[in-house]
């Protein structure tokens, strides 16, 4: 009797296992033992994996890069090969997995994320043929590429936007940790509210987390009972905040890392778009020209890798003279006339 | 303009209280049934991100946020019918199934929303319900009475479990089995029976609780949309001691830090967020450091029974 209830339970575990394993991995990434055969058959192909804090379907940053790598594959006509973990919010986890993908041979190792930064500068000496890119970040290696959104930059005339339409004068910013990404977009966002005049106050709440989508949802109400009608904020539990915007008509949600006016048609109305496609055709390209890495790539106005998505639904709610204003900011700081400091 | 403004302030601040409070009341509940019961269910979070994910996806499909609710319970009610014949019938160790069940939903929520949603997408969800007569009244009646209606449902459960519990034979046995299950064993009532209705109605409470947080709160679901509220709960259980009030008491407390923490730094008052987002487990802490009496947890909590073997 002991021992089948023992053998009845081990077989749960195992179940729970198995489908932890699966749901775990599920999306694009492959099982391990088709990735090695393909290795052996076909050794000329470039083959791509990609870490993501969260989920390939986040509409937020790791969405962003997900549809960027999968729209090269495409193009490729099969000279890519794409494996993606999902979910490796933990730097420990993203460690495991980037160390599997580089002794199964893959060539270009993306790490999406600021909090990968100590984990691949730790393995990529140990693969020196190997590709690394993370970011956002600055420090690279021998064979690290760190790509670096300048999100200041459309945070700056998102926020001429916002104060320029703001009729309560109150803007609020969901942020979630006060590091990295967020810290550039939210000065950002601020000194273009500042610049806009006609004194508008920016008030910003942080969840303490990127993945607090409830609680980017409830800070977004706060802000509305406290008066704010134009609202924004970075990471993927903006997701929820647009949410909560879109629930009071007449307040707006203004967003970054991808177009995600398709989250709430009649909230979003401008949004910030990384061109990662750009930022990993160049690294394509120098991979071929032999440069596997070094370098810190910025995504910014003037170099086309940075852009301003207008949502077509709620454009001509932008009165022109607001709207030349923020094109006439956008264009200064592609041309550098115009400085975003950040202290 | 200021006067108006604060009372403002005030009304926000305790209805968005309230709010926060639902879920962790709900879930906290259900686990306090489970322990009383003598089993320790770490798999609320799981249980919750499953109906999370069911109260979404039937709200989505069928558009029906009631529909959804149902759904959820029915989710939450078959996750905790899993623990139970985990940790009651094979009798393994509860700690770490919890923990598989936790992990379990966790995956299974994602998955099934991967392959059965088209990445996010709204529902209607649940719109809030203004009590008539109470909701008119002024501050009180925003505050406490202009809800959705799984905020009243779990306010008013406070008292009806504590009756359950310490006014019913049911509540007795289970209190009992969480004791000493012998002795409820030898009257001839079924430990293993108690314990599968404690931990699915237990399952119930968590997988309304998450439905909670997307029918209701965000009308919307996503990867690990709990996001810890199911640990959180389950310290709640500890910190009410077992009881009904306690534990309104603790979501209260826990949930009330964390709206006035998001007022402060709303309104821009000067203080470090890092030290702000602490606040209500900083709260919460304290308040269980200085409430004293003596703590009477079910002695058979985690014990596994089997009879004819002294526990």
């Amino acid at each position: 009797m002991k021992n089948l209830k023992k053998q009845i339970l081990l077989l749960i575990a195992m179940l729970l296992t198995a489908s932890l394993l699966l749901a775990g991995c599920g999306g694009d990434s492959k099982p391990a033992p088709a990735k090695t055969e393909a290795l052996k058959a076909q050794s000329n192909k470039i083959k791509i994996a990609l870490v993501l804090p969260s989920t390939v379907d986040d509409m937020a940053w790791a969405q962003s890069m997900y549809e960027a790598v999968k729209k090269i594959q495409t193009d490729s006509k099969g000279e890519i090969e794409l494996a993606v973990s999902e979910r490796m919010g933990k730097p420990v986890d993203a460690g495991a997995a980037i160390r599997q993908y580089a002794t199964q041979g893959f060539d270009i190792i993306i790490a999406h994320g600021a909090q990968y930064q100590s984990v691949v500068k730790e393995i990529a000496p140990e693969f020196p043929k190997i590709t690394f890119a993370y970011g956002t970040g600055f420090q690279t290696g021998p064979n690290i590429f760190a790509y670096d959104p300048q999100a200041q930059e459309g945070a700056y005339v998102m926020g001429i936007l916002a104060a320029k339409m703001s009729k309560s004068k109150i803007v609020g910013i969901v942020g979630p940790v006060e590091a990295g990404d967020a810290i550039k977009y939210n000065k950002g966002f601020m000194q273009g509210v500042a610049a806009a005049g006609g004194d508008v106050k920016t008030r910003i709440a942080y969840t303490g987390s990127f993945n607090e989508i409830v609680k980017a949802g409830e800070i977004a109400k706060t802000h509305m009972d406290a008066g704010a009608d134009f609202l924004t904020g970075s990471s993927q539990q903006a997701v929820g905040a647009i949410k909560a915007v879109a629930g009071k008509p007449g307040t707006y949600w203004l967003s970054t890392d991808m177009d995600q006016s398709k989250v709430s048609p009649d909230a979003v109305l401008a949004s910030q778009v990384y061109n990662w496609e750009k930022v990993l055709g160049k690294i394509l390209e120098l991979r071929k020209k032999g440069t596997l890495g070094g370098q810190h790539l910025t995504l910014s106005f003037a170099d086309g890798m940075l852009e301003l998505k207008y949502n077509p639904k709620l454009e001509a709610k932008i009165p022109a003279d607001v709207k030349a204003a923020v094109e006439k900011a956008k264009k200064d700081i592609a041309a550098g006339t115009l400085k975003i400091e950040l202290k | 303009m200021t006067e108006g403004l604060e009372q403002g302030i005030l009304i926000g601040m305790i209805a968005t209280g309230i709010r926060l409070a639902t879920p962790y009341l709900l879930a906290a509940l259900g686990e306090m049934l489970s322990q009383r019961s003598g089993v320790f269910n770490l798999g609320l979070e799981g249980i919750m991100l499953m109906g999370a994910f069911s109260g979404f996806y039937i709200t989505y499909v069928s558009q029906s946020p009631l529909l959804g609710l149902l759904a959820a319970i029915v989710t939450g009610g078959l996750m905790g019918m899993l623990m139970a014949f985990v940790s009651v019938t094979l009798q393994a160790e509860q700690g770490i199934s919890g923990i598989g069940l936790s992990m379990l939903g966790w995956g299974l929520s994602g998955l099934f929303f991967r392959l059965y949603v088209d990445g996010i997408q709204s529902i209607a969800g649940l719109k809030a319900w203004k009590i008539p007569g109470l909701g008119d009244i002024p501050i009180i009646g925003p505050m406490f009475f202009s809800h959705h209606f799984i905020v009243y449902f779990a306010f008013l459960l406070v008292p009806l479990l504590w009756f359950v519990l310490f006014r019913t034979t049911w509540g007795l046995s289970v209190r009992a089995v969480g004791m000493t299950p012998q002795a409820v064993d030898t009257m001839g009532v079924s430990v293993s029976g108690l314990r599968y209705q404690c931990l699915i109605l237990g399952g119930m409470l968590a997988g309304l609780a998450g439905a909670t947080l997307t029918v209701a709160n965000t009308h919307m679901f996503a990867d690990n949309i709990t996001a810890g509220r199911g640990f959180i709960a389950i310290a709640l259980v500890y910190f009410g001691r077992w009881s009904p009030w306690g534990i309104l008491a603790g979501s209260l407390l826990f949930s009330m830090a964390d709206s006035f923490q998001l007022w402060v730094q709303v309104l821009g008052i000067n203080f470090p967020y890092e030290m702000a987002v602490m606040l209500p487990y900083i709260v919460t802490i304290i308040a269980l450091m200085i409430s004293f009496g003596r703590v009477w947890p079910p002695a058979a909590l985690g014990k596994p029974y089997e009879r004819g073997v002294r526990g």
